[in-house]
């Protein structure tokens, strides 16, 4: 077998191995590492890739802020300010159909807007939004997957760690980029909610039974209601906001000073109690575990796959294929998907654009506008099948055993189908990812 | 009758993607040399080209090299300053020269004939085939102008690791920094400045946020160059091995022809756009030196205790530097 | 669903069993807790750069290479506990069906999946060893001299203690569901 055909078999027996319910991790484990015995003929190396990529893939300060994103979040979520905010948020949509999703989206935008990484997003509102909908009837697929559609946004909506890599790859101002990202990261927390209200008019059940009524005027709060229920977060948003645009400290540090605000407010308000802060801390130390260790294989994985030359054979063929301007951009959109399927999103990034890039210079494609393309299709892979990061974010951050992982995966998808439209719109009309620069 | 051609298999690593110079030589230049010098004869050598992380990221392509996941790598010593501690000399020693294909020369010269400089690569199990990697030099890029040090006063400035040592004794607060944040951090004003090169100030925009550049003339440096697993290399025949460190040497003079051709480019980019680059004058440059701790010093002898010859690699580069010619303004190793 | 992880009702097992589960236990919450606190020490770190570096124009060195070194050692000293706690992640549509229908076939299953994890982690454990020798026995540091180092041989070791954590409750695990394949009452796991 060439090594190309051993990155397609591994390939196969992976997804096979995973929908039998072989843990994850392992599954990519297993198959990385028969993969590289098969292609390098020693299994001795085989073990040498993967204890490399153990003990380099997370080690990076990028990620070792991600527990801090998370605990700061399930902070918000122990001391109630997480659903006082729904509260505020529920009384603001309370004459709108599934008012609480909108709530979700619209705390997620805010809440992308002070973390660069939607695994945090995810692990977050897990906590925050996912029991407040399922007390206010909403059904379990809804629940999960608006919160798995939000989490995207957190790439999206600057600051984004996804942003600046693409930065470092095609040299463009990540500047740029982030400016570039604001009008399709809010495109997309429109659509979401224009798709959720479309659904509560024509197809409540979908959202939920319970939920058939709007709520009335006599559940709304008083204005004095609103602001003790708003003004906490609003001022853990205000802090990491103003630290981060006022030049006091970075979006990767803004985890470490949004857990210390958090932890502030959450003892001014006697909210919270050692006993929640250590729950909160070991909750966060498990998820953390869980998904780091996930992607550890999933880098294991992309690091066998990069030796049997797949990626960069799928590459190849589209950069090299002549379809012109759109062919070339229709089909790397739908390779990114693709790929999305099986691997991260940073390794899908780190595979493709090098390639792409001499090809994008002779069609004079605009670099800022493909980099918004790249992430919008690059994060619909976190929604789908089999691999797909935030719907695993969600299952371990969940304290609810009856929603599954396929529940998660067929909540998230309309949401995907979703940022399909959007990723249409951006491909149509440029002008959303270049107006503001 | 004819023999039958052998095909070698090579896993080349790089933790940079190729739109970084370095990389897109290697690519370009290093295996095309290579090819070439093989044509006609018995061998031939299949390529795997592994960049920009996919098989190793940054930092880690001495390891992936030696436990042979791949057979050659574009080693950084830069980011792999505990193993290649010697091959850091340069960065411990700013202001000795500005001429980067001067310093990645004899930087490759020292790889061959130094002890020391040679036990490191093969301590970690790697044979050095050459190829430079020259960076051009540093530059300090502020948003607030610099006519004396006494301006950098209280002011933050991102650098890379070492870099954060040339600052001491400035009364700027050095921060260990990454160029892949660089702009942002300026922009919101976590930094003041930064210390970079202008290859990489360009790419990343910087002269929009940090529109003041001065050329301090910390000098150029060596970041690492181009090495093969040992027991690899070792089992070559002579003649692809001669082809490979061959090779080397084309790329390394490519790779800094090409960068010195665009160095006054990007320079004259930057103005431009709208940012003003001045030249300090030697009064500036002695002043600054002198203000700084001897890092070299601090350096050689945490090396001398650790069984390495320090002191004595120090020598030999500012040997090395001051016998090519360069004057540096702060002589580290008489001290 | 059906838990085969800890803390569920597990009647069929032999006490000497439960003994020998009960003191692994315990061994993996203590490297759980060390884990949880590390977090809160990367939390106190980052503040205190920031603080440090905004209020007294003193940033605390190091802070990036601690951080990324301290974030493996968080993992690795808390996967076994994520494992044992049925964390990782696994898709049990098929799993369900076939515990309805076969129950000792899902035990089967459940046992072999938990070997090719107990060869895998053992490969894992193997490989990394020499690294953790080649960091003590050479001493490599991160960070820069004159500014900031420190060595990177304990998260080296801790990727190795928290390997073999890992394996011990792996072993636990296909000991439990070979108990459940054998036990008579197999079907009421
Ligand atoms: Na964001
Ligand atoms: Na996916």
């Amino acid at each position: 077998m060439s090594p190309f055909e051993i990155g397609l078999t591994s390939f196969g027996a992976m997804v096979v191995m995973v929908y039998l319910g072989f843990w994850v991790p392992f599954a990519l484990m297993l198959s990385s590492f028969v993969g590289v015995w098969v292609i390098k003929g020693s299994p001795i190396l085989a073990g040498k890739l993967l204890a490399l990529a153990a003990s380099e893939t997370i080690s990076s300060y990028f990620f070792g802020v991600v527990p801090l994103f998370i605990m700061m979040g399930f902070i918000v979520s122990v001391t109630g300010m997480g659903r006082d905010a729904f509260d505020v948020a529920n009384h603001m949509f309370r004459r709108v159909r599934g008012g609480l999703g909108f709530g979700t989206v619209g705390a997620n935008a805010i809440f992308a807007a002070i973390t660069g990484i939607s695994i945090a997003s995810a692990a977050v509102f897990t906590r925050i939004a996912v029991p407040e909908m399922r007390r206010h009837g909403y059904s379990k697929r809804f629940s999960v997957g608006v919160v798995a559609g939000s989490s995207v946004l957190g790439m999206l909506i600057p600051p984004s760690l996804l942003l600046i890599l693409y930065g470092l790859l095609t040299e463009q101002s990540v500047g740029d980029l982030f400016i570039a990202g604001v009008l399709p990261g809010l495109l997309l927390a429109f659509v979401f909610c224009l798709g959720i209200f479309l659904v509560a008019l024509f197809k409540p059940k979908l959202i939920g039974e319970g939920i058939t009524d709007p709520y009335d005027d006599a559940d709304a709060l008083t204005t004095q209601e609103v602001l003790a229920k708003g003004l906490p977060i609003a001022a853990l948003i205000g802090l990491v906001l103003g630290g981060i645009y006022g030049g006091f400290f970075t979006p990767i540090e803004a985890g470490a000073i949004g857990c210390s605000g958090a932890i502030i407010i959450g003892l001014l308000r006697r909210a919270l109690t050692l006993k929640d802060f250590w729950e909160v801390l070991t909750d966060t130390g498990l998820i953390t575990a869980a998904i780091s260790f996930l992607i550890i294989a999933a880098q294991m994985y992309s690091r066998m796959l990069a030796l049997s030359g797949v990626p960069a054979g799928f590459g190849n063929f589209v950069a090299t294929a002549e379809i012109g301007y759109w062919g070339v951009i229709l089909a790397y959109v739908l390779l990114v998907i693709l790929m999305g399927t099986i691997l991260d999103s940073s390794s899908i990034m780190l595979i493709l654009v090098p390639l792409m890039l001499p090809v994008l210079a002779l069609l004079q494609v605009d670099l800022i506008w493909f980099g918004i393309i790249t992430i919008i299709a690059v994060e619909i892979g976190l929604l789908t099948p089999p691999f797909g990061i935030s719907v695993f974010v969600i299952k371990s951050s969940l304290d609810d055993p009856s929603i599954t992982l396929g529940d998660i995966f067929y909540g998230a998808a309309p949401f995907a189908v979703l940022m399909l439209v959007v990723l249409g719109l951006v491909l149509a009309f440029p002008q959303l990812a270049t107006a503001l620069l | 009758p004819p023999v039958a051609a052998e095909e070698i298999s090579a896993t080349v690593v790089a933790g940079h993607p190729p739109v970084f110079r370095w990389v897109k030589h290697v690519s370009q230049t290093f295996i095309p040399a290579v090819n070439a010098a093989l044509e006609g004869s018995d061998y031939s050598i299949s390529w795997s080209e592994q960049y920009g992380g996919s098989l190793a990221k940054v930092g880690d392509e001495l390891e992936a090299t030696e436990e042979g996941l791949a057979e050659i790598g574009l080693v950084s010593s830069l980011f792999d300053p505990a193993k290649l501690a010697v091959q850091n000399v340069t960065y411990f020693t700013p202001f000795v020269s500005s001429d980067s294909t001067v310093v990645a020369e004899w930087m490759d010269k020292l790889q061959a004939n130094d002890a020391d400089m040679k036990a490191s690569w093969e301590e970690n199990g790697l044979e050095y085939l050459g190829g430079a990697t020259g960076i051009d030099d540093y530059l300090l890029m502020t948003n607030f102008p610099v006519e004396s040090i006494s301006d950098l006063d209280g002011k933050k400035i991102g650098a890379p690791g070492p870099a954060v040592n040339w600052l001491k004794g400035t009364g700027a607060v050095g921060v260990s920094g990454n160029l892949t944040t660089y702009y942002n951090e300026i922009k919101t004003g976590v930094y003041d400045g930064v210390i970079v090169f202008a290859s990489a100030a360009v790419p990343g925009k910087l002269y929009e946020v940090a529109p003041h550049v001065t050329r301090i003339g910390f000098g150029a440096q060596y970041a690492g160059g181009i090495a093969a697993n040992k027991d690899w290399y070792d089992a070559l025949p002579p003649m692809v091995q001669k082809a490979l460190k061959g090779a080397a040497i084309t790329n390394r003079i490519a790779y800094h022809k090409d960068l010195d051709a665009t160095v006054g480019k990007f320079l004259n980019i930057m103005e431009e756009n709208g940012a003003t680059v001045t030249q300090v004058d030697e009064a500036f440059r002695k002043e600054w030196a002198d203000g700084m701790d001897n890092v070299a010093k601090i350096w050689a002898e945490k090396l001398d205790a650790d069984g390495v010859g320090g002191s004595r690699v120090l020598k030999s580069y500012m040997d090395t530097m001051r016998d090519a010619g360069a004057t540096p303004v702060r002589n580290w190793d008489q001290e | 669903m059906t838990d085969f992880h800890a803390d569920s009702g597990q009647a069929f097992l032999p006490p000497w069993f439960q003994g020998i589960r009960r003191i692994a236990d315990v061994m993996t919450l203590v490297l759980n807790v060390i884990g949880t606190l590390l977090i809160l020490a990367v939390m106190v770190l980052v503040n205190a750069d920031v603080i440090g570096r905004v209020a007294f124009n003193t940033p605390v060195s190091g802070v990036p290479e601690i951080v990324s070194m301290s974030i493996v050692a968080i993992v690795f000293l808390q996967v076994a506990q994520a494992f044992r706690k049925g964390r990782l992640t696994r898709t049990d549509a098929v799993l369900d069906y076939i515990q309805k229908r076969a129950p000792r076939l899902r035990s089967l299953l459940e046992f072999i999946f938990t070997l090719a994890a107990i060869a895998l982690i053992w490969q894992l454990f193997a490989a990394s060893e020499p690294l953790f020798v080649k960091a003590w026995v050479r001493g490599t540091y991160e960070g820069t001299v004159g500014d900031f180092t420190a060595p990177i041989w304990p998260v080296k070791l801790i990727i190795l203690i928290g390997c073999a954590a890992l394996l011990v409750q792996l072993v636990l695990h296909a000991i439990t569901s070979l108990f459940a394949l054998t036990s008579k009452k197999g079907t009421s796991l």
